[in-house]
């Protein structure tokens, strides 16, 4: 039997108790909830993992629709959410991971018309990467690469193209503080340390110019 | 002296808690927001100001003079639980803990009140007002007066104003690399009162949860006093974990002292049943709003069970202190604080590294 609830206006935890008290029913064997914060989502998602659950979540209208089934078992989920986009939905693909805000090393006489040459070239680089029509899960930011992420940054523009196409663009949350950038970048943009090794480590193959 | 029934969730619309959104140091704003608000302030310049907004400190420190420092400190929030004598008791020990955090002593206190006339009566507000005047009796300081006024939702809290000698002061940004990080209270409050409000506790659950949520911040820091002449030696930094959580507050500390921080999360201390109840998504709010704030800088070992970290970042309410304390000296403290009955214990160590930077670990 299929449940459906309508808990939307209710605040923390009465979400999480109404829809436990129907998942507890020996007879019920699907919850379908509608919820409208996030946190609620989150909540969910914990009390559907802790009976070993399926969970699932959607977004429509302002509002979160989320199905708990009993018929399929659910997957364990990793203590970060930053690091959790990493292994959803089909992880691996082609990771681009840059560690500085250059495409190699220049070596003229000019040590500054290096680098801007040197960050110029990256920036081809990305535009290429981005007309090639290559398929590319998410590009990685760490170090100064995540000066690209400056909203003062020649870069932005081709990073919010590929953004667009729907590749992850993430920055490391360590370096964007180091370099005083962190106010600057949106939250979903942010990540961590795990989540940058579990991109890497899932991924098929990784590019680093 | 109790009148709350949490079994009970619907049934009376007058509880205390029934309009609150987000309860005790859950209802902060988040850092981002914070920091975002406090940006256009001017920067405040004094050589007599010993700790202000900079660091994000527990409270601001003005030296009168060579042998004394005054410290100052506001705190309020929306009820946490439907009690409201003990709810009194736990504003106050929430605001009187920003001073003993600072290495202070509280002397004097306003209260301040906001309350909704026509929906609940005047009787609860006097509970209120005793349960936070007890508390402050308990620390040896006075309320004094305080400010009242009508409002949709209950708000109750002090101002506090406590002395410490410039000396002995004791701010969040001294830690240094190879210092013990000591806590001295069992982490847990916001998913704990979150089970209460659920109404999941059992009687015994419900008084160690209101046990800790009441316990004052003084026996450790008079603990520590009394081990030496001068603590700040090796006691480099202190601060209380609230509304950001434990990862929040050593995030600060570590930030502020320019040292990366590591914490085992065997040596952690949970009040009892916090852990299920987050497993099952009994998670606050602020709790997933403190992890998109701070998570950016952690690094976990793969494989943590979720409703660990879940409580890393749970708000706390009237939480513990942390200390930074010199590792040769680490031991001789716990046993000073264990032997006062703060059932304190060392959960980490902060390192050479990048400041901020917070690796946990389980071995």
């Amino acid at each position: 039997m299929k449940k459906q609830l309508d808990l939307r206006g209710l605040t923390c935890p009465e979400p999480v108790l109404k829809t436990k008290k129907v998942v507890d029913q020996a007879d019920v064997k699907e919850v379908e909830a509608l919820v409208d914060s996030e946190v609620s989502v989150q909540n969910l998602a914990r009390l559907a993992r802790s009976q070993n659950l399926h969970f699932q979540s959607s977004r429509e209208n302002g509002h979160h629709k989320v199905l708990i089934s009993k018929d399929q078992t659910g997957t364990v989920q990793t203590q970060s959410e930053t690091a959790a986009a990493a292994t959803r939905d089909g992880a691996g693909g082609t990771i681009i991971f840059i560690s500085k805000d250059s495409f190699g090393q220049g070596n003229s006489a000019s040590p500054e018309k290096d680098h801007d040459f040197s960050l110029n070239l990256l920036n081809v680089f990305l535009q290429t990467v981005h007309q090639s029509g290559h398929e590319v899960r998410a590009v990685l930011l760490a170090n100064s690469g995540v000066k690209l992420m400056d909203p003062q940054s020649p870069h932005q523009q081709v990073l919010s193209d590929l953004a667009r196409g729907g590749v992850e663009v993430l920055a490391c949350g360590l370096c964007l503080d180091y370099y005083g950038l962190k106010e600057k970048v949106k939250t979903e943009q942010i990540t961590n340390m795990f989540a940058i090794c579990e991109y890497l480590f899932a991924a098929d193959k990784v590019l680093s110019p | 002296m109790s009148n709350n029934n949490p079994k009970d969730l619907s049934s009376n619309d007058k509880r205390l808690t029934s309009n609150v959104k987000a309860a005790g140091c859950a209802a902060k704003m988040s850092s981002a927001e914070l920091k975002q608000v406090l940006a256009g302030l001017p920067k405040i310049k004094s050589a007599n100001l010993l700790a202000g907004i900079d660091n994000f400190e527990d409270a601001a420190v003005y030296k009168l003079n060579d042998d004394l420092a005054m410290v100052k400190s506001m705190d309020f929030f929306p009820p946490v639980l439907d009690d409201p004598y003990l709810f009194g008791q736990i504003a106050a020990t929430n605001a009187l803990s920003d001073i003993y955090a600072m290495g202070g002593k509280p002397t004097l206190a306003l209260a301040m009140l906001v309350f909704p006339t026509c929906d609940l009566p005047l009787s609860t507000a006097a509970e209120i007002l005793r349960g936070g005047a007890d508390q402050v009796e308990k620390a040896g300081a006075i309320i004094a007066g305080g400010h009242s006024i009508q409002g949709a939702e209950v708000l109750y809290g002090l101002s506090v104003t406590g002395f410490v000698h410039p000396e002995k002061l004791l701010t969040n940004s001294g830690a240094r690399a190879g210092d013990q990080i000591v806590m001295t209270k069992a982490l847990g409050t916001g998913v704990g009162l979150l089970a209460l409000k659920a109404g999941l506790l059992d009687e015994d659950t419900k008084g160690m949860l209101v046990s800790s949520l009441t316990t004052l911040n003084d026996k450790a820091i008079d603990a520590l006093a009394h081990l030496g002449t001068n603590t700040c030696h090796y006691i480099h930094a202190c601060t209380d974990i609230t509304g950001f959580g434990l990862i929040g507050h050593i995030q600060e500390m570590s930030k502020a002292s320019k040292v990366s921080a590591t914490i085992n999360i065997k040596h952690l201390r949970f009040l009892p049943g916090v852990l299920e109840f987050a497993r099952q998504g009994l998670v606050p709010a602020a709790a997933y709003g403190n992890r998109k704030s701070f998570e950016t800088n952690v690094s976990y070992i793969k494989d943590f069970p979720l409703e660990f970290t879940d409580l890393l970042y749970d708000p706390q309410t009237a939480g513990g202190l942390i200390f930074a304390v010199a590792n040769e000296h680490a031991e001789a403290c716990l046993k000073a604080l264990n032997g006062s009955g703060v059932a304190a214990t060392i959960i980490g160590q902060f390192l050479e590294g990048i400041p901020g930077h917070i690796d946990i670990t389980m071995n």
